[in-house]
This record gives C-alpha cells, structure tokens and sequence, in this order.
C-alpha cells in the first residue's frame, strides 16, 4: 500500500509541475464566468442555465483531463524509460497501475473541487441558491470521470496515447448515448446490425446514469438510492476496468 | 553464496509481421559473490536484453535465473538488485533529493532511514550541491550520478549496471570506476556491461563475451588471454641478410626497424631461446626481448570476427524456426 501511495503521490505531484492542470482549469473558469461575459445571461435572470453549464464545464474539462493526461500514462513512462528503474525495485507491476491511478484520480478530484469552489461563488452572487442535488450532481460527475480515467489507463498500457485518446474521446461521447444502441428504429430488427450494436450497448458504460445535470439545473430532488445505485454502476466498471488494465501490463516486456 | 545463477536463460523478440529477433540464446552464466563480472559485447549483442531479464524488465522466453537463490520472477529478487539503466532518465520534475526519497518509499524504508539513506549516498555521489536542483537541467555526469545513487538505495547487494560508462568523460569514467571498486571493497557484488574493453580490464576479476546473443567465452582476462599471450618479439641489430634469409618456420614475422636493427616475432618461449642463442653465434646484438601480451582488444575482435564467419550456418535453423511458425 505505501508503494502504491508511493506512486500515486508522485502521479499527483507530476501533474502539478506540469502545469496542465492550470491551463484546464484557466479554461473552465473561462467557460463559467465567459457565459456571463457573452451576455448569454444577466444577474438573477436564469439561474438555471447558469447551473447547466457550470455543469457541463466540470464534466467536459474532467474528461480532458482524464482523457489528455490519463492516455499517456503508463505509456510516457515505458517510451521515457522512466519505468526501468521503478519495475526494477521490488513492486509488484498492479501496485505501479494502481498508484498512476489513485495519482490522477486524485488530480481530477482536486480539480473538481475548485470547480465546485468557483460554481458555488458564483452561483451565489448571482443570487441563485446551492442544494443538496447540486452536490449530489458533482460526486456523480466526479465518479463518471473516475471511470473515463480507467478506461485512460487500461488503453495507455495498450496502445499510444494519441490511439488512447482517440477511443477514450469516443467511448466518452457515445457512453453519453448508449440507449441508441438499444432502442434502434424498426428497420433494424431481426438484422445483424442490431445484434453487434447491442453488443456495443453491453460494452460502453452508460454515462447517462451520472448526469443529474437537469435535476440539479431544476432543483428536483434525487434519492439516496438512486445516487447509491450510480455509484455501485461507476465502482463496479472501474474496478473491472482496474483488472483489466493491471493484467494487461502485467506480462508486457518493457 | 552465488550472486547470479543462469540457466539456458534465452529471449526472443516476437513482433507482428517481422522475423523474430533471437537477442538472447541459451545463456548459462555464473556470478560470485563479492565479484566484478564485466559484460561485454558489440553493440546489439544482447546485454541490455540480459539486464533486463534479470532485472525483471522482460520475461524470459526460454530458461530461467535466480539472484541469491531467488527465482527473477519475482518481486523479492529485486530487493537483491540496484539497477541503473543504460541511460537513466528520471522525472525531471523531480530533484535528486525527492528522487531518492521516492525510491526509498518504493523499497519500504522507514521515514528515518530514508533520511540516513540520502544522507549516505547524497555524500558518496557528491549530490549535496545539486540537491534541490530539478533534473530536468542536468548534465549527463550528473545524471550518471543521479542513476549510481538510486542503484544504491537499500543497500541491496547487488549491482547490475548497463553500460554504465558510455559517454562518460576521461573523469566520468574515473569516478564511475572508483565507485565500483569501492562498492566490491564494502562486499558489493558488480554486474555490468561495456562495449569498451579498457573498462573492463583493470577492474573485472571476470568477464563474459556475448556475440550476437550468445556468450562467446567467460572466463578470468587473465586465462582469456593467457591461451594466446605465448608469442615473443625479439629485436636485434648486426645481422645481414644471409641470416634473415635462413631464418626458420618458428619465425612469424619480421621486419626492419626504422631506427636500425630487426624486429622478428616467434612463435612460443622456446623458439625465443633458439633464436637468441643463433643471433649471439651470428654476432649480433639482442637489444630486447618481451613476450607479446594479446590484448582483451585483439582477443575480442578475434572471438567476433570467429563469430562472424559461422553466422551463415547459425542463421539457418533461426529462418526454418521462423517460416514454421
Ligand atoms: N523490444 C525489442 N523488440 C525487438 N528487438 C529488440 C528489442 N529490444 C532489443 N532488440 C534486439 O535485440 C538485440 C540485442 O539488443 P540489446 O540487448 O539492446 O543489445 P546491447 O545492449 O548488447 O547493445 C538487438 O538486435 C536488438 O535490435
Ligand atoms: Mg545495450
């Protein structure tokens, strides 16, 4: 466990020096406050597009991170051969994937929480009032973009970053619209087609399970249950993601 | 105890649509403890495939190795090892203090003995100054010892090292060498390769010779090159050209000396004794007789070039391997 904390600390502490984080989140703090600037919105008109962007802003600048840092991963490692000297010391292999893991979960968690820092500010002073579901709303974000993040490392440890990225990017977006898969129209009944695009809809995670951005927009109330449930959903595709990606570097040749 | 046991230890790189590249084949190799074994080999021949190996890097695809009795496999073998890389690379945004500090915490030392371990190595690799320094910045040299200083952390017994003087200036070199020596004189074991035999000679007990995946011959320089270092080179002056014309078969060669004189090389002690005693009935004058030394340089280049001429028959049985597969 210390190795793994070990790892993650310096995952975490790498990402600080490298600056990245700051120009994302430069940019969502630009997206938050721009909407105003663009004059899309004026004081205590609509709060409720405000909360949807804030939103938005938070899931879609955590999914960069996930997806830019998280892709290059395992993978700047092996191609900067900073990994020989750290496979060489008595680690096991699973506790190197699991610590970059925890490293840039914890980034993403530190960065999801200034959002929120900034989104409640400036809801306040735009006179709009913070609920329950809004926070309820964020841990789901946060726990959607932990999994992205696993699906970042197990395809790091696999393929290049910018390949990495590239099916991240896509399983993020159709993640968001999976139930295409399912309800097809009528035309593509008893084809083949339907078969491997349901098969698709068993494979990508449905994010739609963690977006709560209308209810929090609304302030309609969600229940425990459904929050736990979600969170049961996203812990059980992270951990299965986790097994994965910890088997497929564990027999790799670096 | 055996610091390094090798059996039939071989690695063959298998990528899609390519040959498979046999960089390793049936290396049986072993190590004291307490010993400065020095690796060599060409460039391409395997070495750094053989560190790795050992070190847990890549996986064997034939044979296996065991370092004090613990199987390479295993996590627990690396507690034996210090590794440093052919060239090490770090994290450059990190300082060499906090380099070693997150070594340390790899290999589970307690926050005190972290803080002694940096104290001690800090000292021995002269890091004092640069401590704070991010690597990013670093020269080569000091990079080197960076890559020496995390090798050393745990104290393990021993240290296998990848070229670990390549590119390295005349003092580079110097101090790389004191410091192996000085890692033996503590009980160290030393484990490291060199495509430069000069680095090799003055502070190996024993080498091996890998050629092109396979070891060529691992013995004491001193028998490695004792088989053949039995010719003697005679040079003498005041004698004419009837008497270079008689010369026997036990002569070598000979030719004349720019500065006057001959210089004729036979081939053992006992044609030296032979000649000297004809060159005194001759009248002539010995000026200096010594045995002719075969260098670990000329012994090299002969096993490589030995290697070279079989390589069309070894070849073989790899392409037929190839196209079964
Ligand atoms: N990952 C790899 N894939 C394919 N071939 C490799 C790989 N690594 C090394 N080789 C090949 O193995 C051989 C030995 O390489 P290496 O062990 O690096 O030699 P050395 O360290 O003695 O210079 C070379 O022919 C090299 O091209
Ligand atoms: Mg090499």
């Amino acid at each position: 466990m210390t190795r793994i904390i070990a790892v993650a600390e310096n995952t975490f502490r790498e990402s600080i020096r490298d600056k990245v984080l700051y120009v994302l989140l430069f940019f969502a703090a630009a997206t938050i406050f721009g909407s105003k600037i663009l004059g899309w919105i004026s004081i205590g008109q609509d709060i409720k597009i405000i909360k949807d962007i804030c939103l938005a802003a938070m899931s879609v600048f955590g999914a960069l991170i996930a997806i830019f840092i998280g892709a290059s991963l395992v993978y700047k490692e092996i191609d900067k051969k900073t990994l020989y000297t750290i496979l060489a010391q008595p680690l096991h292999r699973y506790e190197f994937v699991l610590g970059k893991y925890l490293g840039l979960v914890a980034i993403i968690g530190v960065a999801i929480v200034l959002m929120t820092g900034i989104s409640v500010g400036y809801l306040y002073f735009m006179g709009g009032a913070v609920t329950l579901v809004w926070f309820q709303a964020i841990l789901l974000i946060f726990m959607k973009l932990a999994l992205i993040t696993a699906f970042a490392i197990l395809l790091s440890a696999l393929v290049s970053p910018i390949m990495g990225a590239i099916i991240v990017f896509c399983i993020y977006v159709t993640g968001h619209a999976t139930e295409v898969f399912k309800d097809l129209p009528p035309q593509f009944d008893d084809t083949i087609s339907r078969q491997v695009l349901e098969i698709f809809y068993y494979l990508i995670p449905n994010l739609n399970t963690f977006n709560l951005q209308s209810e929090a927009a609304n302030n309609v109330p969600v229940t425990g249950a459904y929050v736990s449930f979600a969170l049961a959903y996203g812990l059980a595709w992270t951990a299965m993601l986790l097994i994965l990606a910890c088997l497929a570097f564990e027999g790799r040749d670096v | 105890m055996t610091a390094i046991v090798t059996e039939g230890l071989s690695k063959t790189y298998k990528s899609l649509g390519k040959a498979p590249v046999h960089s390793l084949s049936d290396l049986n190799l072993t190590v004291e403890e307490n010993e400065v074994f020095g690796f060599l080999g060409r460039n391409g021949a395997g070495k750094t495939t053989t560190i790795k190996l050992l070190t847990g890097l890549i996986h064997p695809t034939a044979g296996r190795a065991a370092l004090f009795g613990t199987d390479i496999i295993t996590p627990d073998a690396r507690r034996m090892v210090g590794y440093m890389p052919e060239q090490p690379y770090f994290y450059e945004y990190l300082t060499p203090r906090e380099t070693i500090e997150f070594y340390a915490r790899l290999r589970g030392l307690t926050a005190e003995e972290r803080e002694r371990e940096w104290e001690q190595i800090s000292a021995l690799l002269d890091l004092r100054d640069i401590a704070n320094r991010r690597i990013r910045g670093f020269s080569k040299g000091m990079r080197q010892r960076v890559g020496f200083a995390v090798a050393l952390v745990g104290d393990p017994p021993l240290l296998i090292l990848d070229e670990p003087m390549s590119g390295l200036d005349p003092l580079g070199r110097r101090m790389i060498r004191e410091l192996i020596l000085q890692m033996r004189d503590r009980g160290k074991t030393i484990f490291f390769s060199s495509h430069v035999l000069s680095d090799v000679e003055e502070i190996c007990a024993r080498v091996g010779i890998l050629v092109s995946g396979k070891l060529a011959a691992c013995d004491r320089i001193s028998a490695l090159v004792g088989d053949v270092a039995k010719s003697v080179e005679i040079c003498a002056r005041g004698l004419d050209s009837a008497f270079i014309a008689n010369l026997g078969g036990q002569v070598i060669s000979h030719e004349e000396r720019k500065e006057g004189g001959h210089r004729l090389v036979v081939q053992d002690t006992e044609a030296a004794n032979q000649l000297v005693v004809e060159i005194n009935r001759a009248g002539g004058t010995l000026l200096s007789l010594h045995p002719v030394q075969e260098s670990l340089e000329d012994f090299f280049t002969r096993i490589q070039e030995g290697a070279q001429v079989a390589l069309p028959e070894e070849k073989q049985p790899a392409a037929l391997a190839a196209a079964e597969e």
